[in-house]
C-alpha cells in the first residue's frame, strides 16, 4: 500500500527532525491512517497553551488530501467550534500528492498563530479580531488557559 | 599461421553446420526463420555465439549465393559480419532477412570506409530513445553507459495480457516488407511514433515506395516475453513506462522503484507503478477521468501539471481488468453523454443511447427495451414530468386481476435506492449530477470533471462570499 509506505516514512522524518511546534505524535500502530499530536504555537494568544488535533488520512492518500480536526478547543476565527478547519493546502482543488504532512502541519501552525479574518469559519470572531483586538486577545487568553493542554516543559 | 586458423574455422563451422543440418541441438540454440527478397522463408537453429558471417555460410548456399553475396537484414539494420547473435536482441522464431547484395565488388571497401558503429544492431542505438542528447553528454563513463539497458514497455494484449517488456522493429512503411534499412537511427519517441521521420532502403525488390518513390520506415513493437508469432505479432507501446535509470523517487510514496512511469508534463513527474495504479483506482472510483476530444477518456499528471494528459490510453491496462472494463465503461458513458446522449436509466442496463436532440420518447433498442421519457428518465409519459418519480410504466402487463396502484408504489425493487438517492443527495444547480455531501464544508464542487461548478449545498446555488459568510460549516 503506497498509503502506508508513505506515511511511515513521514512520520519517521517528522520524529527525527523534532518538530517545535508540533510535539507528542501518537500514532495507534495497527492504524497508520490516524494521527494525534501537539500543536504548540508561538504566537500569543496561544502561546500560552497547547492544542491537540487529529490527522486523518484517506486510503488513497497521497492522491487525496488529508483531514486535520481540533480535538482541543480553540477560540480562533478560523476554526470552528466543532474543530473544523478549513485550511486551503488540504482543500481537493489545491492537493497535491507531493504535499509532504510537515508542509501541511507548517501551514497549519502558520494559521494558528497568525489568524486570517477575511477567510474565517466564525465570522463573530473575525469581527471582533478586525474591530476589538485587545478583547480578541483578551478572550482568547481566557478561553486558552481554560481549555488547552499544557504546553510540553522542554 | 593464419591460414591454419581459417582451416580449423571452416571445419568447426562445417561441423557445426552438419550438426544444425541434423537438427541435432546446439546448447541454447535458437530458431529463427530467414525470409529472402525472393518470398522464400528457410527455418534455421542457430547458436547464439555465433557471429553474422556464421549465419551467412549456413543461408547462402540454400539461397544458391555466396557468402559474400548475402546481406542479412535485422530491425532496421543490415548487420555487420563480426556481430554475435546474442547481441542483436532476437527471440525464438524471430525473422531475419536476406538479400542479395548488389554491389559485391566494393563491399570491402565500404565497410572500410564506414566503421561497423553504422550497422550497429538498433537495439544498442536505442538507449538514445529514452535519454536525450544532453543527458547522454553528462554520462561520461563507460560504467554508467552500461548499466543504462534499453527497455522498452508494452502492452501484450495476446497471449500475455499483461506489461511486458518490448523489442523495438522496423518495417517498409509502403509494402510492409521487413528487409528494410534505416537512414539513420531514432534519437527521440517522435522519430518511433509519428509516421515519415525517417527514411531508408527498402530491400523488397518489387516495393515502389510512396506516391513520391520514397520509402519511409514503419517502426513497431514486438513483447519480448513470448515467441514471435509472426510478422503480424505487435504490442502496443507504453512510452511513459521507463526503466528508472536515474533512480528518481516516486512523488507519492518517494520510493526509488523501476521501471516507473514519467508523465508527459514539463517537469516529467514519476510514480511508480504501485502508485499510479492507485492513482488511477481512486480517480475511476470519483469518476475523475477526463474526456479529453483527442485523447479520449484519460488522466493528467497528478501534481496538477498543465498538458499533462496521457495520450495512449493503453497505459490504464495495469489496472486489474475489472477496473479496466469499468474505465472502458465510463469513458463510453462519458462520450454519449458529451455527444449530447443519454443512458438508458434502468438499473443494470445503462446503454448508451443517441437520440435526435428533439426526442423526448427514448427507446433502448439495443439494450433491455424500455421506453423512457428523456427529461425526468422515468418511464415515459404524456405530458409534464411528474418530479416525484411516480411516472407510471407504459407496460401495463396482460394480467387480470388489479393492484391497489399505491401498494405497488411501496414494493417497488428499486425503490429503496431511489429513495436514498433523493434523501442523500442534492442536483448539481448547473448540470443536475446527484451529489452526496459525506461530511466537511457546505461549500460543493460538482464531481463531474467536465462541470466543475462551485456551489453551496444550503442554498443550492453559486457559491458566493455570504455562503461564506453565514452557513459555511452549516
Amino acid at each position: 500500500m503506497a498509503a502506508t509506505r508513505r506515511l511511515q516514512k513521514e512520520l519517521g522524518d517528522i520524529r527525527t527532525s523534532g518538530m517545535k511546534s508540533f510535539r507528542d505524535i501518537q500514532v495507534d500502530e495497527s492504524n497508520i491512517l490516524t494521527w494525534q499530536g501537539l500543536i504548540v504555537p508561538d504566537n500569543p494568544p496561544y502561546n500560552k497553551g497547547a492544542f491537540r488535533i487529529e490527522i486523518n488520512f484517506p486510503a488513497e492518500y497521497p492522491f487525496k488530501p488529508p483531514k486535520i480536526n481540533f480535538k482541543t478547543k480553540i477560540y480562533h476565527p478560523n476554526i470552528d467550534e466543532k474543530g473544523q478547519v478549513c485550511l486551503p493546502i488540504i482543500s481537493a482543488e489545491n492537493w497535491k500528492p507531493a504535499t509532504k504532512t510537515d508542509q501541511v502541519i507548517q501551514a497549519l501552525v502558520a494559521l494558528v498563530n497568525d489568524p486570517e479574518p477575511e477567510h474565517p469559519l466564525r465570522a463573530d470572531l473575525a469581527e471582533e479580531f478586525l474591530k476589538d483586538r485587545k478583547k480578541f486577545i483578551k478572550n482568547a487568553e481566557e478561553f486558552t488557559k481554560k481549555h488547552s493542554e499544557k504546553r510540553p516543559s522542554d | 599461421m593464419s591460414f591454419i586458423v581459417d582451416l580449423i574455422r571452416s571445419i568447426i563451422q562445417s561441423m557445426l553446420q552438419l550438426l544444425s543440418f541434423g537438427k541435432k541441438t546446439i546448447a541454447n540454440s535458437l530458431s529463427i526463420y530467414v525470409k529472402t527478397n525472393t518470398g522464400n522463408t528457410i527455418s534455421v537453429d542457430l547458436d547464439p555465439k555465433w557471429d553474422i558471417k556464421n549465419v551467412k555460410e549456413i543461408v547462402a548456399p540454400k539461397l544458391g549465393l555466396t557468402p559474400e553475396e548475402v546481406k542479412i537484414i535485422f530491425a532496421g539494420k543490415e548487420l555487420d559480419d563480426s556481430i554475435v547473435i546474442e547481441d542483436c536482441d532476437l527471440g525464438q522464431q524471430s525473422i531475419l532477412h536476406a538479400v542479395r547484395a548488389h554491389v559485391t565488388p566494393n563491399k570491402v571497401n565500404v565497410h572500410e570506409e564506414h566503421p561497423s558503429e553504422a550497422s550497429k544492431p538498433l537495439c544498442e542505438t536505442l538507449t538514445d530513445l529514452q535519454i536525450t542528447g544532453p543527458e547522454r553528454d553528462d554520462l561520461h563513463n563507460e560504467e554508467e553507459l552500461r548499466r543504462i539497458k534499453a527497455h522498452f514497455f508494452v502492452y501484450c494484449s495476446s497471449p500475455c495480457k499483461n506489461m511486458q517488456t518490448g523489442k523495438l522493429r522496423v518495417r517498409c512503411l509502403s509494402c510492409g516488407s521487413g528487409a528494410f534499412i534505416v537512414d539513420r537511427d531514432p534519437q527521440n519517441w517522435d522519430d518511433v511514433l509519428k509516421e515519415k521521420q525517417i527514411s531508408g532502403v527498402c530491400e523488397n525488390e518489387t516495393c515502389v515506395g510512396n506516391s513520391d518513390g520514397l520509402t519511409f520506415a514503419e517502426f513497431y513493437f514486438k513483447c519480448a516475453d513470448h515467441p514471435s508469432q509472426g510478422e503480424n505479432d505487435s504490442a502496443v507501446p507504453l512510452s511513459l513506462i521507463r526503466s528508472n535509470i536515474y533512480e528518481v523517487p516516486c512523488l507519492a510514496c518517494t520510493d526509488v522503484s523501476d521501471p516507473v512511469l514519467v508523465f508527459p508534463c514539463d517537469a516529467r513527474h514519476v510514480t511508480c507503478l504501485d502508485c499510479f495504479r492507485t492513482y488511477c483506482s481512486s480517480r475511476l472510483q470519483e469518476r475523475q477521468f477526463w474526456s479529453h476530444p483527442e485523447y479520449g477518456y484519460t488522466l493528467a499528471c497528478p501534481a496538477g501539471c498543465e498538458n499533462s494528459f496521457i495520450i495512449e490510453v493503453h497505459h490504464f491496462r495495469l489496472l486489474t481488468p475489472q477496473q479496466y472494463a469499468q474505465y472502458q465503461r465510463f469513458g463510453a458513458e462519458e462520450y454519449v453523454l458529451q455527444a449530447g446522449g443519454v443512458l438508458c436509466p434502468q438499473p443494470g442496463c445503462g446503454m448508451g443511447i443517441l437520440a435526435d436532440p428533439d426526442c423526448k420518447r427514448i427507446t433502448c433498442i439495443n439494450g433491455c427495451g424500455f421506453v423512457f421519457c428523456r427529461q425526468c428518465l422515468q418511464g415515459y409519459h404524456i405530458g409534464d414530468c411528474v418530479l416525484d418519480g411516480d411516472g407510471t410504466s407504459e407496460l401495463k402487463g396482460d394480467c387480470l386481476y388489479s393492484v391497489d396502484p399505491n401498494r405497488a408504489d411501496k414494493a417497488r425493487w428499486d425503490d429503496a435506492s431511489k429513495v436514498t438517492i433523493k434523501v442523500s443527495t442534492k442536483p448539481c444547480p448547473k448540470c443536475r449530477t446527484p451529489t452526496e455531501r459525506d461530511g466537511g464544508c457546505m461549500h460543493m464542487v460538482c464531481t463531474r470533471p467536465q462541470c466543475g461548478f462551485h456551489w453551496c449545498w444550503v442554498c443550492q446555488t453559486e457559491w458566493t462570499r455570504d455562503c461564506m459568510g453565514s452557513h459555511w460549516f452549516g
